[in-house]
């Protein structure tokens, strides 16, 4: 009771200027706290476009074979092994450099006909390294389970090649090797979605997962080695190299067109820089929005800190008489770090469910020219920290003076100085 | 009485702004254990300074303050309170009363950091000043005189062994002073206390064991009226 009143009582006239502090500290935090909401919400759009993109990764792909398009079906030809890139990446070229910093997924994308019920098929085989590529591409598994990196002579099919081939989960059907020779797969999974990272351009008939779509939806999935089998060579038809931070990509990129300089059929493509450009209007925005928020937070805290500074001058004879009687300089200081604390985290508490409440659902941000998406606002840790450190920064201000006054000058002087 | 003095206070000095203020000029003195001491001298003269520096609210500059056997000189601002909390009570000009208090919550206030809330102990104080039936007023509500005997309970409550008071009857008229005095005289009479009290006035204290006249921050005059009349008796 009587840390009570020592805490909140005798404050007098300088009780309504407390209470300002209180409401100009809870408006100060609802400005704070839904601006930043918005800046949260904005790099979340902005995350959220670098994971649908993925900036970070180079595709290094050999170039495209025309000859892909002149099919069996035709009648022209006998049936052929072609592949969608030419195979002319060198893993062992690729790894040799050992300049790459990042992580290098290797892929052979294959193009087969496939004997189906008395008639052709045209089918993608794609070999992979399964557990890297399920880290940037999606693989839903219906039915059975996905390639592991030891698997040989599997194959994981989408449910439309699987339809196409007439084969089921533990069914097999025969591929074509390069020798001549049929390699038969045995299906260990169906797929019932499929969004390959930089998947190769659809330029023929074959089955497909997405209608109309004008990039392979669909196809075989076999491992790297059960690939390497049929291709007959190790040579990869395209690589993606992840980097380690998406920053270090340009540096990536040359590092990777040095590395095949002397091969004209290889093209190392990024997105980068187009999402940079992309991003830049909205990081600009974003910015601003911050410098913004940093600056009402410093003059609403400043504003704040002067108004709670009347009232811990007003309250430094009690914390004086305090030391006088005995407390020791922590305990007669308590009170003040009491009020203190109970007005700003108060105050903070009413001004972020102000924000919550009030804030808006939605936010279209200003003059973008990327679209990335609706900006959600979203009160976080972060934002509830930030909020909360202003007030405490304003609190922590306000007291200094007294802080300095009681603690560095005689008890004496400040009982005498501070007698009313 | 116990021959080791309660407050020994030598060659002390103290200035202010720098130096341009002497408030104490190489001050000696003794106050034995259940002494009463009156400190009188004009304004200015440094008695206030005197209390403060005995009351561990202010250093010197020079010399050397022993309390109880505590050297105050080269205490910690920690133990600095220990000391003003336990070992003494203090009686200021202005009663520096907590508003916002009741008259017995303004005597619990210095038990606080002992943890040692004796409610009865502290209305039982205010009775002894004659404030038994205003235990719950708040000083607002109080006069000057009453305001300054809740203080002098204040000061009693941790049953310290040296009291000190600063002009305690400064803001207080003829007969509101007297009674004051008399009340601060006898409560710590009652209780064995040491008393130092610094005033101007002729009616600060009555028969005390020691008159100190301080001018200009010096001991000008030391007498002991017991020794005077045991020298004119003899």
């Amino acid at each position: 009771m009587i840390w009570g009143k020592l805490i909140f009582g005798g404050i007098g006239r300088r009780g309504l200027e407390a209470i300002f502090a209180w409401f100009v500290l809870g408006a100060a935090v609802a400005v704070i706290a839904a601006s930043l909401m918005v800046v949260e919400g904005a790099r979340e759009a902005l995350s959220r476009a670098e994971r649908l993109d993925r900036p970070d990764i180079v595709q290094v792909k050999s170039r495209f074979n025309r000859a892909l398009f002149e099919t069996p079906q035709s009648g022209n030809l006998a049936p052929l092994t072609l592949p969608v890139y030419e195979p002319l990446i060198d893993p062992e070229n690729l790894m040799a450099a050992g300049a790459v910093d990042g992580m290098v997924i290797a892929r052979q994308s294959l193009f087969r006909n496939v004997v189906s019920n008395d008639q052709f098929l045209n089918i993608y085989v794609f070999g992979i390294e399964p557990e890297l590529e399920r880290d940037i591409s999606t693989f839903s598994i219906a039915r059975g389970r996905f390639l592991r990196n030891d698997d040989n002579a599997t194959a994981v099919l989408d449910e439309a090649s699987a339809h196409a081939l007439g084969v089921d989960l533990g069914g097999t059907f025969p591929v074509r090797k390069a020798d001549g020779e049929d390699l038969t797969l045995t299906v260990i999974g169906i797929l019932d979605a499929v969004a390959l990272r930089y998947p190769p351009p659809r330029t023929v008939e074959a089955p497909s997962l997405v209608p109309n779509s004008s990039f392979v939806s669909s196809g075989a999935f076999v491992t790297l080695r059960t690939s390497e089998q049929i291709f007959g060579r190790p040579t990869l038809t395209d690589v993606l190299v992840v980097a380690g931070a998406t920053d270090r990509v340009p540096l990536m990129v040359d590092q990777l067109r040095e590395i095949f300089r002397l091969e004209p059929g290889v093209f190392v493509t990024e997105r980068y820089t187009q999402f940079r450009r992309k991003v830049q209007d909205f990081s600009l925005t974003l910015g601003l929005f911050g410098i913004l928020g940093t600056a009402t937070a410093l003059l609403a805290g400043s504003f704040v800190a002067n108004l709670l500074h009347d009232v811990y001058v007003d309250r430094r004879h009690q914390y004086a008489i305090l030391m006088g009687l005995g407390f020791s300089p922590k305990l007669s200081l308590l009170p003040a770090l009491a009020f203190g604390l109970i007005l700003v985290l108060s105050g903070t508490l009413a001004g972020d469910l102000l924000a919550v409440v009030f804030g808006p659902r939605d936010f279209a941000m200003p003059s973008l020219m990327s679209d990335l998406g609706g900006v959600m606002p979203r009160f976080d840790v972060f934002v509830a920290g930030a909020s909360l450190a202003t007030a405490i920064a304003a609190m922590a201000l306000s007291l200094v003076p007294t802080l300095w006054r009681l603690l560095r000058h005689p008890v004496a002087t400040t009982l005498a100085g501070e007698a009313r | 009485m116990s021959d080791t003095p309660l407050v020994a206070v030598q060659s002390v000095s103290k200035s202010y702004r720098r130096g341009a203020v002497r408030a104490l000029r190489q001050v000696s003195f003794v106050v034995q254990r259940g002494e009463f001491v009156h400190i009188t001298g004009p304004s200015g003269s440094g008695k206030t300074t005197l209390l403060n520096l005995i009351a561990a609210l202010d250093l010197p500059d020079a010399g050397e303050i022993i309390v109880g056997g505590t050297d105050l000189i080269h205490l910690s601002s920690a133990r600095a309170a220990a000391y003003r909390n336990e070992q003494i009570g203090i009686v200021f000009q202005s009663y520096n009363l907590f508003q916002q208090l009741t008259a017995v919550e303004n005597v619990l206030v210095p038990m606080i950091p002992r943890r040692r809330f004796d409610r009865r102990f502290a209305l039982e104080l205010l009775d002894n000043v004659g404030l038994a039936d205003r235990s719950e007023h708040r000083p607002a509500q109080l006069s000057g005189g009453e305001q300054q005997r809740v203080a002098i309970a204040r000061a009693l409550a941790n049953d310290p062994p040296l009291v000190l008071a600063d002009e305690p009857t400064g803001n207080l008229d003829d007969e509101n002073s007297r009674n004051v005095m008399s009340l601060l005289c006898k409560s710590c009479r009652e209780r064995g206390k040491t008393l130092i009290v610094a005033a101007h006035d002729n009616y600060a204290m009555h028969s005390p064991d020691a008159i100190f006249e301080m001018r200009a921050g010096t001991l000008t005059s030391h007498v002991r009226p017991s020794e005077v009349q045991a020298a004119r008796n003899r």
